[in-house]
């Protein structure tokens, strides 16, 4: 299995951000294991907001969606005794394996990535796809580290065109216009690149 | 492009831009100016999206902007209705509203009402039938309803689902002695597979969407649950015929806007249904899914889905 | 002697120039609508849909047809060299495809994607051809609790996938199929795990998971580890490619055709699953399966081969029958339907010159394949050039579209986005992702088979193993899982007294 070659790794300081996780924490396999079986068991509570008072045929809605969190209820709990288990004997060994990464990981970038995409996401119904998209291209060209302003110009405005002439033009996708000011907005750039 | 171009053009991008956000919204007189989107409320393939490209075609000629369908599709068409509700009430939103969602409404799906909608005009409605493979043992209804009656429960009859019209339908044969078991099938292609691969006994569904099947001679029809008989299938009985009455769960298609839209812009609108329904391609297109009728528009078309939603909502609650 | 004559007609009329355009365009625009992340072939085939309005009836299905061979291909571009797969049936392509890229071999990667593909969409298409009525007349034999035993042999597969972690995997996938419950359900129309959002009833749909799980997790790391995506020139062996190379892996080729041809007919399965046994079966059988994941060339041959053996497949029972099995033969019907046409039995005797002219050019399409997939692969890594931040933004765009466009529901951009967040912890601790997509996948078909089924032989529960065929599924998947957790159920026991 491959857990043997990653023994020696396992010795390297693995707390510390930026240096890239080499091994799973000791403690997190444990934790998700606990959490799974905690959601699993709290979530057949959730599963219906509206329920019909006459009696339903057969084995109802609830049926499999019960089984299944059953079954990861029982699975989890297996996984956690291991995981406790291992702990106990203080195997050196993880569970889980976190990539093996060859250069460096910087967590901060990872986390900001993912900040602009959530922010993207938000934004797309808001200000509408065409707006929001060319935001976007120009903020992740900057984040990714290109300063040149002829990239920084002509990738979000050719980018943005070329994706809107492909996906609403031609796709017919109703692709979000935004609400309000950025409606009107949408609108008339769709009227001047000639798509509506 | 080098920067001063680009300057140039951003000038002139905001001369524009604080141009067009200082003009007022555009009258209803203007409408249609662009493109207005058909939501389909099912998936591509389907008795509903096939309306609704019909009608988006044929309505493009009369209103001169074209309509881009675009299947929003989840939750028994509820979806889509909400991005009906949700877009502006400018007209620039139609959908496509059937008897299957307004059903869903009853049994507990969705947030939407009838009053939410306003119904442009019913375009398509057909009774539903039971159905046999040519080579069942059951060559008429009154086999099948003898069959039923002394083995309660013994047949099964392939559905859309429970606490839909057509589980409506086997209850109130039920109460009239006909005791049948409902197998919800949830993809169409394997509700009609199973009778005519012999492991369902009987399919409960409207003709257009087995219009293939039954032109092959793989599927019978036995009984058509409404107030007379189809004009398509003058042979086949009413249910009425053979002591049950039950109508009025017909499998309706409608076109709906917003409850808000603008009385002229529902009014150009009803013109283009209108003109599209009257045309040789739509005709050819109800009367091959056994649709056809005399489109229901305004006041009465709003009461057939109001009574059609109390109608299904009673008998799911009795 | 009569099929043969039609399809000489067939061929005749697909070589029209015409025709032949079609089916090429259909081709190119599959290839790279699927080799873009977030855009899948059934989303292609849906965007193409109104563009067959203005053809005939056979025009429209060579259209169509040709997005679908050229789709269900082109998703392993970048499943092979950006480790994104570009549709689901991808998913096991990126195992050992990006495993090969990352060595260097990304040239021999998409050669043996590209053959093994072609082969196996060709074999299906000539069965197709030949064997369309004696298969549809099988396919009508199944029924729902043969469809059940088809999914549980599938996510049985799943867990033989990733056997030296078989809990951590099956919880993967319970977590999947528990996500595969929300939203309405099946038979009954009740809303599941809604919290009372209206939107949430729309469900959790597969594609939206994988783009979130895949591709955003990818972005990010992109941009967090400054790794580069120029194909590297480094170890490894050499780039050309020669037939022996092919000829090594043709036991994998053939078994994942053969695979790939019996899944296709299932309706609701569709090519992922397909891949996905295909890569189980093969990891079992090939004496190299305990290499697999590292770039092995046969963990690469069998899905591939399997999930374009499907496209054949899946148009069995919509042409004889008239019934689609999938969302993209779903596509085609509508095609047909607009046009006029009803597929059926009826239309081999009233138009077979149309049904044969389709035959053809399914042929043509997969020979024609592996020269689009080469020039839409070579574009490709023209593409992976341009600096890794701008090439990254456009996967994130074009994610967020392909989700937007599987039900044109910005929930579902949400959903891509929870995924997203969630796929790139899960890869960071080092949880498996794949197990969830795919139990996204098979567990609502499992559930609905599974009700139906019962519902069907009014509550008896032993129908699954008094019908021959299903019992028949459920024992080979039962086999499977022994054989598969044999090695690590013995080292278990041998390590229990220590």
């Amino acid at each position: 299995m491959a857990m043997v070659d990653k023994t020696q790794t396992d010795l390297a300081p693995s707390g510390a951000a930026g240096t890239g996780l080499s091994t799973v924490p000791r403690l997190v396999p444990a934790m998700l294991a606990g959490m799974l079986l905690l959601a699993s068991v709290l979530l057949p509570a959730f599963m219906f907001e509206t329920v019909r008072e006459q009696p339903m045929p057969g084995l109802g809605p609830g049926a499999w969606p019960g089984a299944i969190l059953f079954a990861l209820a029982a699975f989890s709990a297996l996984w956690l005794l291991l995981e406790i288990r291992a702990l106990a004997r203080s195997e050196r060994t993880s569970s889980l394996e976190a990539p093996a990464e060859e250069e460096t990981y910087r967590y901060g970038k990872a986390l900001g990535g993912i900040g602009l995409v959530i922010a993207f996401g938000w934004l797309l119904p808001v200000i509408g796809f065409a707006l929001a998209t060319g935001l976007f291209l120009l903020v992740w060209c900057l984040y990714g580290g290109q300063r040149h302003p002829l990239v920084l110009t002509l990738v979000p405005t050719i980018g943005t065109v070329a994706l809107l002439w492909m996906f609403m033009g031609l796709a017919l996708m109703p692709l979000s216009r935004g609400v309000g000011v950025f409606e009107r907005f949408s609108v008339w750039l769709l009227t001047f690149i000639g798509i509506y | 492009m080098t920067p001063t171009v680009v300057l140039e053009y951003a000038k002139a991008g905001f001369a524009a831009s604080a141009m067009i956000f200082s003009a007022s919204i555009a009258a209803a007189q203007d409408y249609p100016q662009r493109p207005i989107e058909m939501v389909v409320t099912f998936g591509p393939g389907g008795g509903a999206d096939l309306m609704g490209r019909q009608m988006a075609r044929l309505m493009e000629s009369s209103l001169g902007v074209s309509l881009p369908v675009s299947n929003v599709a989840g939750a028994s068409g509820n979806a889509g209705l909400t991005r009906l509700r949700t877009n502006p009430a400018d007209g620039y939103t139609v959908g496509t509203l059937i008897s299957l969602t307004v059903a869903s409404w009853a049994s507990g799906l969705g947030d939407s009402k009838p009053e939410d909608f306003r119904i442009i005009s019913v375009v398509q409605n057909s009774p539903s039938f039971l159905f046999v493979a040519a080579n069942s043992p059951y060559q008429t209804a009154e086999a099948l309803f003898e069959h039923a009656q002394s083995n309660p429960g013994q047949l099964t009859v392939a559905t859309s689902g429970y606490g839909t019209q057509d589980d409506v339908t086997l209850k109130l044969l039920a109460k009239g002695g006909v005791q049948m078991e409902n197998v919800p099938f949830q993809a169409p292609g394997e509700r009609y597979a199973s009778p005519i691969g012999g492991h369902t006994a009987v399919l409960y569904e409207e003709p257009g969407d087995v219009a293939q099947f039954l032109e092959a001679g793989q599927l019978k029809p036995l009984v058509v649950f409404s107030q007379e008989r189809h004009p398509a299938f003058p042979d086949v009985p009413t249910a009425a015929e053979l002591g049950h009455d039950i109508s009025g769960l017909d499998n309706f298609r409608t076109i709906a806007v917003h409850a808000d839209t603008p009385a002229e812009i529902v009014g150009i609108l009803e013109d283009a249904v209108s003109g599209a329904v009257a045309s040789p391609e739509w005709q050819d297109f109800c009367a091959s899914t056994y649709s056809c009728i005399e489109p229901v528009t305004g006041d009465a078309a709003q009461t057939m889905i109001t009574d059609f939603f109390q109608l299904v909502a009673d008998q799911l609650n009795s | 002697m009569q099929t043969i004559n039609l399809l000489l007609a067939g061929f005749q009329s697909a070589f029209e120039l015409a025709a032949f355009i079609t089916v090429v365009v259909g081709l190119l625009v599959g290839v790279i609508a699927g080799a873009l992340p977030g855009i899948s072939f059934v989303n292609a085939m849906a965007m193409a849909l109104p563009f067959t309005y203005a053809m005939g009836a056979t025009q429209a299905m060579l259209f169509l047809g040709g997005i679908y061979v050229g789709g269900v291909f082109g998703g392993s571009i970048s499943a092979i060299m950006i480790n994104v797969p570009g549709t689901p049936a991808s998913l096991p392509s990126t195992w050992d495809g990006y495993a090969m890229t990352r060595k260097g071999q990304v040239k021999r990667a998409l050669t043996i994607a590209v053959t093994a593909s072609a082969t196996g969409g060709l074999v299906s298409a000539l069965m197709l051809t030949f064997l369309s009525a004696p298969f549809a007349s099988f396919a009508m034999r199944f029924s729902q609790p043969e469809f059940f035993a088809a999914t549980v042999l599938g996510l049985v597969s799943v867990i033989a996938i990733a056997k030296d972690k078989p809990i951590i995997t099956l919880i993967s996938l319970l977590i999947g199929m528990a996500i595969g419950t929300v939203g309405v359900d099946p038979l009954y129309g009740q809303a599941r795990f809604s919290f009372g959002i209206p939107e949430v009833e729309s469900g959790i749909r597969f594609v939206v998971v994988m783009i979130g799980l895949f591709a955003i997790g990818e972005v990010v790391d992109l941009v967090a580890s400054n790794r580069d995506l120029r194909p590297k020139k480094t170890d490894g062996k050499p780039e050309r490619v020669r037939l022996r190379d092919i000829l090594a892996v043709k036991g994998a080729i053939l078994r994942g055709t053969g695979i790939g041809c019996m899944i296709g007919v299932i309706p609701g399965a569709g090519a992922t699953p397909g891949a996905v046994i295909a890569y189980g079966v093969e990891k079992q059988i090939n004496p190299r399966g305990a290499e697999f994941g590292t770039g092995v060339e046969a963990g690469l041959a069998a899905p591939e081969a399997a999930k374009n053996a499907t496209t054949g497949a899946a148009m069995v029972p919509l042409l004889t029958l008239g019934i689609p099995g999938s969302a993209a033969t779903a596509i085609m019907l509508a095609a047909m339907m607009l046009q006029g046409v009803n597929p059926g039995p009826l239309l081999f005797i009233m138009d077979p010159s149309m049904v044969y002219t389709i035959f053809a050019a399914m042929i043509i399409a997969n020979v024609l394949m592996i020269g689009a997939g080469f020039g839409v692969a070579q574009m490709f890594s023209t593409l992976m050039r341009t600096p890794p931040a701008i090439l990254a933004a456009f996967i994130v765009v074009l994610s967020l579209i392909g989700a937007y466009g599987v039900r044109n529901n910005i929930f579902d951009v949400y959903v891509c986005l929870v995924f997203g967040v969630l796929g790139w912890a899960m890869k960071r601790v080092g949880f498996p992702s794949a197990p969830l997509v795919l139990g996204v996948i098979l567990g609502p078909l499992a559930e609905r088979y599974f009700l139906t089924a019962v519902a069907n032989s009014r509550q008896d529960y032993s129908v699954f193993f008094t019908r021959p065929i299903s019992a028949t599924i459920l024992f080979i998947a039962f086999v499977f899982v022994l054989w598969s957790l044999w090695p690590t159920l013995k080292s278990r026991i041998g390590r229990q007294p220590a």
